[in-house]
């Protein structure tokens, strides 16, 4: 079975000025996406990856490689039908309601008239929106705003779903119950690329991450691959004595290992103002 | 042929969204209320008619009103509905889906033509109102006096109505071209103003096309000014088919139409083609 992206050898140039100075955007990126996978695209600010996304999604062209999605050409009107698609800090017209936007995003998806109504209810249920569904969304929180977006994102079921800072400024709270969105279509089989400055969320959701710096690729892998350290070991001791300790000490010397730093386990403050907050601020 | 079904169908929610974008506009309510202000005190100001007909007077007048505040309605309303969703980058969200880019153009168009349809038929309306309760006026006056009474033509009206609307057709696909070759919103009005001065003006250009002379760069560029440009005051019959004052010939309206249509598909392919480039 073919990735659900395909990219290789991605270059962007943009012209700037009137002398058309290049500035490469890309440089040379060759990454492939598995299907069923959660995958994180990180990188510092104006590292490419939001041109990558866009490149991938045929808004932008490359200057040279080549990009398949779900092992179609990407920018292709049958490649978008499975391709759902949530832009950084989303902007929806204001007059309409979050079911209406849902409904048109659902329509232009290519959704069935017959099946439009149990498209819509279901994306608003998946992103938690159905009891503000019917307010217009000049009046939605930005927390909201996001999760309109992911759900006309989802509307139409697709097989990938690519989401560019969803949790950009939105509260600790709201970005939860996006990573939570986001895990539930993982279980549902699809496939989520996922840009974020949340660095905490993309080790908790993703399963493979890349990095980019400007403009390359300079790591891909597994979570676990990249992230453990083959070399260290934790473990977390309870009622530890300095008697204890000692001992300890003394018995992993007698096997040439040696404890080279003993801490405190920390919770994160995520975690704790979690614990702490219970309610959303969104309703 | 289903593609083609689901490419219309895609078409039309594009611009039933920007209708309702659009009539919901301050801007729309403002230049309606003006130009429907200008109809009305075409009655009162009637005593100004410079030794013309009253009916002609009132038709000019209103229909004057029509003119302008459509072609303003034209341009900046068409610049704002294009430059919304690029500068808001809702353009992202909808491109991204199985929407293609000469279909969300053409939903744009559609959308902003529906609106100057509803601005041309309700200004035309109330000018038919003013022009008839004015008419039976000046016919009881007539009578008295043994005079033959001024007329007006119900059926001219809504043929000036469809020439008005396809006129303001014209102008949106213009400044849709322009829009999707701009990167500004106050770039596209300035130019699409401009386009619409000089559509005003063609004829002049057509005058001089017709003369001969030894320049053949002169020439060229006449020949291009003639053809690039559409003539928009072919489009102002108002006295002809209204008033009744002059003899439309067989087939002018027709050749007037067609000329418009063919300007209208062919800014509406060129904006098509430039916007497949443009990186959103």
């Amino acid at each position: 079975m073919s990735s659900a992206i395909s990219v290789r050898h991605l270059t962007k140039d943009f012209r700037i000025g009137l002398r058309g100075l290049k500035l490469r955007a890309i440089d040379d990126l060759s990454l492939e996406i598995p299907r069923g996978q959660v995958f994180g695209l990180l990188g510092p600010n104006g590292c490419g990856k939001s041109t990558t996304l866009k490149v991938i999604l045929g808004l932008v062209s490359a200057t040279a490689g080549e990009i398949s999605i779900l092992g179609e050409l990407s920018a292709t009107s049958a490649a978008r039908r499975r391709t759902g698609f949530l832009p950084e800090a989303p902007y929806f017209h204001k007059f309409l309601t979050g079911r209406e936007l849902v409904r048109y995003c659902a329509q232009l998806s290519g959704v069935a008239a017959a099946d439009l109504g149990a498209a819509v209810e279901d994306a608003l249920g998946l992103a938690a929106m159905n009891e503000a569904a019917d307010r217009p969304i000049g009046t939605y929180s930005k927390g909201m705003l996001q999760r309109i977006g992911f759900a006309q994102a989802v509307v139409h079921d697709p097989e990938l779903v690519i989401l560019d800072e969803p949790t950009a400024g939105v509260d600790p709270v709201g970005s939860a119950s996006i990573g939570r969105m986001i895990q539930a279509m993982r279980a549902k089989g699809k496939t989520v690329v996922l840009c974020s400055h949340l660095l905490g969320q993309v080790e908790q959701v993703c399963d493979r991450v890349a990095i980019m710096d400007r403009g390359k690729l300079v790591l891909e892998g597994a979570v676990e691959d990249v992230l453990s350290r083959r070399d260290r070991h934790v473990m977390t001791i309870e009622a530890m004595t300095p008697a204890a300790r000692a001992a300890a000490e003394a018995a992993l010397e007698a096997h040439g290992a040696k404890i080279t730093s003993v801490t405190h386990p920390r919770r994160s403050l995520e975690d704790l103002f979690r614990e702490l907050v219970t309610g959303s601020h969104d309703a | 042929m289903p593609d083609m079904k689901d490419s219309l169908r895609r078409t039309l929610w594009i611009s039933q969204v920007t209708f309702l974008e659009a009539v919901r506009q301050r801007f729309f309510a403002f230049l309606l209320v003006l130009g429907a202000a200008m109809v009305l005190s075409s009655v009162s100001l009637r005593v100004f008619d410079f030794g013309h007909g009253e009916l002609k007077f009132i038709a000019d007048f209103g229909f004057g009103g029509m003119f302008f505040f459509g072609s303003v309605l034209a341009v900046v309303m068409t610049a704002q509905l294009f430059f919304s969703e690029i500068d808001n980058k809702t353009a992202l969200t909808l491109l991204a889906k199985p929407l293609s880019r000469p279909e969300f153009l053409l939903g744009k168009f559609f959308g902003a033509w529906a609106v100057l349809g509803v601005f041309v038929l309700v200004l035309a309306g109330l000018q038919g109102v003013v022009l008839w309760a004015r008419e039976q006026e000046l016919i009881l006056v007539a009578e008295q006096a043994g005079k033959i009474p001024p007329t007006f033509s119900i059926v001219g009206l809504g043929q000036l109505v469809l020439l008005q609307w396809l006129r303001l057709g014209v102008v949106i696909a213009i400044v849709l071209a322009i829009s999707a070759l701009a990167r500004t919103f106050l770039f596209t009005v300035v130019v699409g103003s401009l386009a619409v001065v000089a559509g005003q003006l063609q004829w002049i250009a057509q005058d001089a096309f017709l003369r001969p002379t030894d320049s053949p760069i002169y020439a060229a560029f006449l020949w291009i000014s003639t053809r690039l440009i559409p003539n928009l005051q072919q489009f102002n019959l108002a006295d002809a088919l209204v008033l009744g004052s002059s003899v439309v010939e067989e087939g002018a309206l027709i050749s007037v139409g067609l000329s418009g249509l063919t300007y209208l598909v062919a800014y509406l392919t060129l904006g098509a083609l430039i916007f497949r480039r443009r990186e959103i």
